[in-house]
């Protein structure tokens, strides 16, 4: 397991894990990450994501993006 | 009865322009209560009967936002007839997990599958007979962009509404949540009427719901009881309740989408294209910078100056020629006779002071109109022969002459005054009080609208979400949202746009930080004053004007490290998600009506205290007590006003600052008017006594001139902006705290400027000194202090 800030771009992965507070992972959880979906990287900007899960695109801190593991 | 029915759905799914779509223009757009999220229902076009809330886009029915609690609250509470759930047909998965809890609430659902153009276009095809069978609700495809499938949809909610069939949700939870559910709704909710929003409930209930505990007035012992339910079925499950819930709700959602989506293709769509340029990490700041040029560029310096001083000069002024067909040849004709005519005036000046004509050469004095600053320039023997003659030969230039003249509203409405002959207060009050009161108002309506109408478009397109994104790091350091950004950058020309720009951060408290902070940017009404002060203290010094655009900066930072380790800002900063919508070109009505609506509500809500603010500020500046009793005043007897008398009595305040007297405190009340009216106050005070500057410089020492610039620009707004703040925070209390703060800082760092100033300009060490010193540990302790409400 390793966090999605590591991921390469442009390649589909799997969520493992989601780590972070109550609040923090009931929200990612909204927008679509739960362990199990399918997430891809579609840029970094200094360890900021952009990425893609279900069909949208969300933008998530280099902390957040830190506690999503794939 | 009327219908009502409620649109519900994600942020970004096009729920406003399908609202817009379907309610044309009888809309009704306030806020809920007590809260600042916006409010919107109309009337349906077809059937005036059934009336559409448009509820704010949420991702689930949870109770952690605002916008959540609201709509949630209003869908049990009020329970509408019936309820549209708009879908984003691009991005189903995430949308229908929505869709599962609207379901279980127990009020007829239907689903509106949106933006059905850009799926076809993708080439993926949606079964929706499939899906309605599998939720359980009827589903209708549409676009709202594209005006398709309206009446369905709305025919398809009225009937629901009408049959009233209870809505019972098909899905059904792992057997041990079943289990879990069934035992919460026998103990606790056989108290509520209606059964069909009993599941919700249970759901709720399992989740540890608190406002739903509270709601339904749970004892404590029951709370316990069920919770021991819930914790078995953790343990089971292996995972916290809420965990499983969303993920089983996911499951579920997968299961549905299998069986009734095909996808074209995979890879990349084209808004990850477009992000892929847009927000690159070499290319995002660029690209960034490109738009926020041409924002400014156009809303500011071009377009926006001239719809402002269109507005103010020429509806609220004197007039303006149509078409602006003549103003440059008038303005020519005008310059050329004044120049004649100032000439002459040097000349006569000079036969006055020596009792003879000049020989040789001239001066002759040149005031410019916005700073009051007199130049001297020379004039030969020659120019003054010519003037005479342009003098002699050339009528006073009248604007008639040069085009289709239309005279401005002050204008107008004194003629109008002087042919009933009426008396001279009420004609003060009307002209100076009222016309100029609402002038302040709708002066600046046009430039707000230019820019409402930029960021309309970039909102709509998707880039706003970005520009979040880019500079989020940055300005996060300092408690602020990357949206931020934005509305200081309008507030160097305007403070109000700019604090009305602050609309679109989400976060309440960025808002509201950002709220407070942006005025403290010099907008273009200061720079009269500093021109002003720069040249009458300074000597016309070329760092002043960058050092005001420093300060304001400087008070931005400070303000925003200092102010988010306070209690009223407390908490950790949200973490940074959000969800960038898919770009897409907006429509010209969307863009026209975010722009109008935003415009309007300034009108309408900021309107009212500037215009009383300046009807007071009037009546005390033209009244005083005089020696021959309680009258009227002229311009130039300031001095006796009701506004000196309370500038003599709030003088005080300003002693630590060193401009203590009444002069200045005055010329700042009638700044909060309008801050170039600064200026103006100042040339008549120090008028009186000869020359502006001269006397200017003599009232003030560099360091308590540049206290006096400092305070001036840090304080409290313009009427205006101040009425913008109002408008923004939607508080009374908030309203305060941002005009309390912006004086109580604005005063700190006036006494820091004037009293560790003097140091520096050879007054030596004093009592004060001390106290400047003091107010610099403070503001250093504010900024260095541990933050004890961090985690």
């Amino acid at each position: 397991m390793m966090p999605l800030v590591m991921a390469p771009q442009g390649e589909e992965q799997m969520i493992k894990r989601i780590g972070g507070s109550e609040e923090v992972k009931r929200h990612l959880q909204e927008l679509g990450f739960v362990p199990g979906g399918h997430v891809t990287v579609v840029n970094e900007i200094g360890g900021n994501l952009i990425i893609n899960v279900k069909e949208s695109r969300v933008a998530v801190d280099k902390q957040l993006a830190q506690k999503l593991f794939i | 009865m009327g219908i009502r029915i409620a649109l519900a759905g994600n942020p970004n799914c096009g729920k406003t322009t399908l609202f817009n779509a379907l309610t044309g223009s009888n809309q009704f757009v306030g806020n809920w209560p007590g809260v600042t999220v916006e409010y919107k229902e109309g009337k349906y076009k077809g059937d005036k009967e059934v009336k559409i809330v448009d509820l704010p886009g949420i991702y689930s029915l949870s109770p952690y936002t605002l916008e959540e609690v609201v709509s949630r609250n209003y869908l049990i509470d009020e329970k509408p007839e019936a309820i549209i759930n708009v879908i984003d047909g691009t991005n189903l998965e995430r949308n229908l997990y929505l869709t599962t809890q609207i379901v279980e609430l127990g009020i007829p659902v239907v689903i509106a599958i949106n933006m059905m153009d850009v799926v076809e276009k993708n080439g993926d095809k949606i079964n929706t007979k499939k899906l309605s069978e599998e939720i359980g609700v009827p589903v209708i495809e549409i676009s709202a962009l594209k005006n398709r499938g309206l009446k369905d949809i709305v025919d398809a909610a009225v009937k629901a509404a009408k049959e009233a069939l209870p809505q019972s949700p098909k899905h059904r939870f792992d057997g041990s949540v079943e289990h879990a559910l069934a035992h919460i709704e026998e103990l606790c909710l056989h108290n509520v009427e209606d059964e069909n929003v009993q599941r919700w409930y249970s759901i709720k209930l399992f989740e540890r719901d608190e406002k739903i505990q509270e709601k339904l007035g749970l004892s404590e012992e029951t709370v316990n009881h069920i919770e021991k339910d819930i914790a078995s079925c953790e343990k089971e499950l292996d995972d916290d309740a809420e965990s499983i819930i969303t993920g089983e709700r996911y499951n579920y959602i997968g299961t549905i989408i299998d069986g009734c989506v095909k996808k074209a293709k995979k890879g990349l769509t084209t808004s990850d294209k477009i992000d892929r340029i847009v927000t690159n990490r070499f290319l995002a700041l660029p690209i960034f910078a490109v738009v926020m040029f041409l924002v400014y560029f156009v809303s500011v310096t071009t377009v926006g100056s001239w719809a402002t001083d269109w507005a103010n000069d020429g509806v609220f002024g004197d007039g303006w020629h149509l078409f602006a067909i003549g103003s440059a040849d008038y303005n020519d004709a005008v310059d050329k006779y004044n120049e004649a005519d100032l000439i002459i005036v040097g000349y006569d000046l000079y036969c006055e002071g020596n009792g003879e004509g000049p020989t040789g050469d001239f001066k002759y004095p040149v005031e410019d109109e916005e700073t009051a600053a007199v130049e001297y320039r020379t004039a030969t023997h020659e120019d003054y022969v010519e003037a005479m003659e342009y003098i002699n030969s050339h009528e006073v230039p009248e604007p008639e002459d040069y085009g289709v003249w239309i005279p401005g509203i002050p204008v107008f409405v004194e003629s109008g005054l002087d042919a009933i002959k009426c008396n001279d207060a009420v004609k003060g009050l009307i002209l100076d009080g009222i016309v100029a009161g609402v002038g302040a108002v709708l002066g600046f309506v046009p430039q707000i609208l230019v820019l409402f109408i930029f960021l309309a478009f970039l909102e709509a397109c998707g880039y706003m979400a970005r520009v979040a994104f880019i500079m989020d790091r940055i300005f996060r350091k300092f408690g602020l949202s990357g949206k931020s950004f934005i509305p200081m950058l309008i507030g160097t020309g305007c403070g109000i746009p700019g604090i009305m720009a602050s609309r679109t951060i989400e976060n309440d408290r960025d808002r509201k930080m950002t709220i407070m902070t942006t005025t403290f940017i010099p907008c273009g009404a200061k720079l009269p004053f500093i021109a002003m002060v720069a040249g009458a203290i300074f000597g016309g010094a070329a760092w002043v004007a960058p050092s005001a655009y420093f300060l304001g900066i400087f008070a931005i930072i400070t303000s925003g490290i200092m102010l988010k380790k306070t209690k009223i800002f407390a908490g950790d900063p949200a973490p940074f998600v959000m969800e960038l919508p898919a770009y897409h070109w907006p429509t010209l009505s969307n863009v026209l009506r975010s722009m109008w609506e935003r415009g309007w509500s300034f009108i309408k809500k900021a309107g009212t205290i500037i215009l009383l603010s300046t009807i007071v500020v009037w009546f005390t500046t033209f009244f005083g007590f005089t020696p021959d009793g309680f009258r009227m005043l002229e311009e130039e007897e300031i001095g006796m006003s009701i506004l000196a008398s309370i500038g003599k009595g709030l003088s005080w305040i300003f002693i630590p600052l060193g401009f203590g007297d009444w002069e200045a405190t005055v010329a700042s009340i009638t700044g909060l008017v309008a801050k170039e009216n600064i200026v103006g106050t100042l040339a008549i005070i120090y008028g009186a006594a000869g020359d502006v500057y001269e006397t200017m410089r003599a009232a003030f020492t560099d360091a308590s001139g540049f206290a006096f610039l400092a305070f001036n620009l840090l304080c409290a707004p313009c009427f205006a902006a101040m009425g913008a703040i109002k408008r923004e925070m939607n508080n009374t209390k908030w309203f305060w705290r941002a005009i309390g703060y912006q004086c109580g800082f604005a005063w700190v760092i006036g006494l820091i400027i004037y009293q560790v100033g003097k140091l520096f300009t050879g007054e030596g060490f004093t009592v004060g000194t001390v106290f400047g010193i003091a107010a610099i540990a403070c503001l250093l302790y504010g900024l260095f202090r541990k933050d004890k409400y961090a985690n």
